[in-house]
């Protein structure tokens, strides 16, 4: 989340950049460059397609900020290009299969109880939650998120940017922007608890 | 007593702080006495935090960074 500081230096750059001082670009690229690369590569997970998108995203930067007004925060404008030029990336390759993201809740009994046993491992050891095998299983179950789902849990719960500045980005709702983000957290606890639990059956047997 | 499916609907919210007090508060009741729904809340507040330990920090590979420094030098510094 940016600062008032780095605020009031985004819009000093602004008017730098519009001005057509190279410097201003510069700076603008090496603040921003690392956020529109992470971002792509957490959409795409593909090196090639996070390049491309970070260079287009420079490009239109450069050439099209005389049409940015300021009536969002730059930093806005700025994801909001990545995220343009990532869907646009996407669109190009074969459509993954997404889920339903139905399957995130617990079963509830008519009353609305569950009735289940949910097992906890949150305080699993660092070895197993940090393990190359979890990260892979992350990966995979962000890739399977839908779209709508997928931006709003890597801005907010990946990048750390804030509920409000998710929905300015996107043009959402803070109602929507959350239910977005609850769907798509409910889904991944869901598959992380299923890996979790067969890990455990896995072990035991051993 | 509000029941395990309004309290997961309501997790988000609840992370958020943005709930009214009496809601919170009912949920917080609901808590003590739901050992699957602190099971729930625990693991539903890791997915998160592992998801974002696990994914971040991204950072541009050396042979990026050469890429992207050529392209703005060849097609932004001298259009
Ligand atoms: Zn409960």
């Amino acid at each position: 989340m940016p600062t008032q500081e780095e605020k009031e230096q985004d819009e000093i750059l602004v008017r730098d950049m519009k001005a057509g001082h190279m410097e201003a670009f510069d700076k603008i690229f090496e603040l921003y460059q690392r956020r529109i690369y992470a971002l792509s590569f957490n959409m795409t997970r593909n090196q090639m397609d996070a390049q491309d998108v970070t260079q287009e995203v420079l490009l239109t930067i450069y050439r099209k900020i005389d049409t940015f007004q300021g009536k969002s925060a730059f930093s806005s404008w700025v994801y909001r290009i990545t995220l343009n030029a990532t869907y646009m990336k996407l669109r190009t390759k074969k459509k993954e299969q997404y889920v339903s993201l139905d399957e995130g809740l617990p079963n509830f009994n008519h009353a609305g109880f569950q009735n289940e046993k949910i097992s906890d491992w949150s305080k699993s050891t660092d070895s197993l939650l940090f393990s190359n095998e979890t990260k892979g299983v992350i990966e995979k179950a962000v890739e399977l998120l839908p779209e709508k789902e997928k931006v709003v849990f890597i801005l907010r719960d990946i990048e750390g940017l804030s509920t409000e500045k998710v929905g300015d980005i996107l043009d959402l709702t803070i109602p929507a922007v959350k239910s977005r983000l609850h769907r798509a957290r409910l889904f991944l606890r869901k598959r992380l608890s299923n890996y979790f639990d067969e890990y455990k059956t896995r072990s035991s047997k051993k | 007593m509000i029941c395990c499916k309004e309290c997961i609907d309501l997790l988000c919210d609840y992370f958020e702080g943005t709930l009214n007090p009496d809601t919170a508060a009912s949920l917080e009741d609901h808590f003590k006495d739901c050992p699957p729904c602190v099971s729930f809340l625990e693991t539903y507040r890791q997915t998160s935090d592992l998801c974002r330990k696990t994914l971040t920090p991204v950072e541009i590979p050396e042979p990026v960074q050469i890429k992207l420094r050529e392209f703005v030098k060849n097609y932004i510094q001298s259009p």
